[in-house]
């Protein structure tokens, strides 16, 4: 079945250029120029993933954003020129998925469109999709019985680590801010200095990584968040 | 014209009070340790240098010294609680206090009018730095972005030209080389992205505290994206350091410097970075094994000069690179330099740790 993606996006370069790599991996690829005209075919299609340009001639992609939050969970993957993380971070934390900075590859977009979509099928937290346990490359994440292993090695994680670690596992392939990290580990009301996350995370990595100065396993968009290498399996 | 009146005010205030404190302690050790009246007199002179120090306009201290004057009459010296004027040798104390002060205060006019001088030609001197290195930078920059978009669009109207009788190889070749000058070109308008995140001219940024290791990492991982055949080793010490910086700048450095190790060092032998902790500062090293730096160039490097006169017209020049890492580091106020080791070039900056 061929998946429908909605391309939200005024240049008409990059439109012609995502929609024709689109349509070589099986997409059917929708286009609109403007925020209204992607809001009402995005009511009118229902498409299954949309890729939406924040600077719109009309109306801000941020608007966008909150407007389809409103009534519905499909993946929106933000495609944006705007580099600053302020504006990165406001649409992660305003619904979006994801986010990817202009210019980028197609097979860079494929690879974050296929991480989108299987999340929104992942939602329901109490599916055995969603417990059973997380594999990359050597790492191992059992969630219900709360054991990390490194190839054959234990690794003993504190107990706020190991709800970090599996907070991001659980989000592999995604980009999770500091803030929706910090209020999911300590609570809403926490503190805005983030200091407690990042030590947290250096004590993480020294345990968990060959290398804490080459992560390869939780990786970090600067000044963003922390995102956890894709699940192996579930692909 | 308010702001005047509240200037005079705060003057006026500042003359009294001294005043009236140096009598007060006057008064103190006078009736405690029979202090001389000599001595008060130095009290006073004491408070009128202060005066003149902290006021502006002769006003003040004409005034304050005649206070002086009335009160040591009047206060400290035979007889008490009486005026006279009259007692021998009186009139040429006062004289000689008066003239002591009138010397103080064209003296610190002096220094004052001095200090102000100083400071002015020293805001002229950064401007023209300042106006030195944007106009270094653009000419680099006009250079620089010429050459990939000749490629470019040389390739690309080839082409379009000949589509039909290019052989497939060519064409592959054609559109690579158009591949890779878009992504020199996407890399040195990040350069310049980063310098507009510098406010008006390089002297301040925002900074907010950040680990030093998740900085260098994310910078590696973006080189190695762009090249991935590159061979680096990362050191990070044990101990977590956080310090204040921007991320984004710092990330821009890091990767300017690995890249231009990997461009110039000459070889694919290993490149080194390496993060040090050391009492006040943060040192990050990225070290190459190639042919090193040649000596005429070393006092230059990061002048953004470098780039165009002294280079084949092959090669690509890092003299943007360098320069935009100079103004972000001295930005932070740290240091950058460049040496050559016994098998390479070695380029370091230091990050303060204390907040700017």
């Amino acid at each position: 079945m061929k998946l429908t993606a909605l391309i939200i996006e005024d240049e008409k370069n990059i439109r012609d250029f995502i929609s024709t790599s689109l349509s070589t991996q099986n997409y059917k690829a929708v286009t609109a120029f403007t925020g209204t005209e992607g809001l009402s075919l995005f009511t009118s299609i229902q498409p299954d993933i949309v890729l939406l340009d924040l600077g719109l001639p009309d109306l801000d992609g941020i608007q966008l954003i909150q407007k389809i939050r409103e009534w519905s969970s499909t993946p929106i993957i933000v495609i944006s020129a705007r580099t600053r993380e302020r504006d990165k971070v406001l649409a992660l934390d305003t619904g979006a998925d994801d986010y990817i900075v202009k210019p980028f590859g197609s097979k860079e977009l494929f690879a974050r469109m296929r991480t989108a979509l299987r999340h929104s099928n992942r939602l329901n937290t109490t599916s055995p999709l969603y417990n059973r346990p997380y594999h990359a490359k050597d790492l191992t994440i059992d969630f219900e019985r709360h054991l990390v292993t490194l190839g054959e090695k234990e690794i003993h994680l504190t107990q706020v680590e190991f709800k970090i670690v599996a907070l991001l596992a659980r989000n592999s392939g995604k980009v999770m801010t500091y803030d929706n990290i910090m209020s999911e580990i300590w609570g809403p009301y926490t503190d805005t200095n983030n200091r407690i996350l990042r030590v947290n995370m250096a004590n993480i990595r020294r345990k968990m990584e060959e290398n804490p100065g080459e992560p390869v396993y939780i990786l970090t968009e600067i000044g963003i968040g922390y995102r956890m290498l894709e699940d192996d399996i579930s692909g | 014209m308010k702001k005047k009146i509240k200037l005079h005010l705060k003057y006026f205030l500042l003359t009294l009070s001294l005043m009236v404190s140096g009598t007060a302690l006057s008064f103190l050790l006078f009736s405690y340790q029979s202090f001389n009246t000599g001595n008060i007199a130095l009290i006073y002179i004491l408070m009128l240098i202060l005066i003149v120090w902290f006021t502006e306009g002769c006003f003040y201290w004409i005034f304050a010294a005649t206070f002086a004057v009335i009160c040591i009459n009047y206060l400290f010296t035979y007889p008490f609680r009486e005026l006279n004027f009259t007692l021998a040798g009186y009139p040429l104390s006062f004289l000689f206090m008066f003239t002591i002060i009138a010397i103080t205060s064209a003296a610190v006019r002096s220094i004052k009018r001095q200090g102000i001088i100083l400071q002015e030609r020293e805001q002229a001197l950064a401007a023209a730095e300042k106006e030195k290195m944007r106009a270094n930078l653009l000419r680099a920059v006009s250079h620089d972005l010429r050459t990939p978009l000749t490629s470019i669009i040389g390739a690309s109207a080839s082409y379009l030209e000949n589509e039909s009788s290019l052989a497939s190889d060519s064409k592959r070749e054609l559109v690579s080389h158009i591949y890779e000058d878009s992504n020199w070109l996407l890399h040195m308008v990040e350069n310049l992205l980063s310098v507009t995140r510098l406010n008006s001219g390089g002297t301040s940024i925002t900074t907010s505290l950040e680990p030093v290791e998740e900085v260098l990492s994310e910078a590696i991982s973006r080189v190695r994206k762009r090249l991935p055949d590159l061979n680096i080793q990362v050191h990070i010490p044990d101990d977590l350091l956080i310090i204040p910086m921007d991320a984004m700048l710092i990330e821009q450095v890091i990767i300017n410097l690995v890249e231009n190790a990997a461009i110039h060092g000459g070889n694919e032998k290993t490149i080194e970075c390496r993060i040090e902790d050391s009492d006040s500062n943060v040192i990050f090293r990225v070290r190459d094994h190639g042919t090193g730096i040649p000596k005429e160039k070393l006092d230059s490097i990061f002048d953004g000069t470098s780039s165009s006169s002294s280079q084949t017209d092959g090669s690509r020049g890092m003299g943007i690179g360098l320069s935009i890492c100079k103004t972000i580091i001295s930005a932070h106020r740290g240091t950058i330099e460049a040496l050559n080791h016994s098998d390479g070039a070695e380029f370091y900056f230091t990050l303060p740790k204390k907040e700017l």
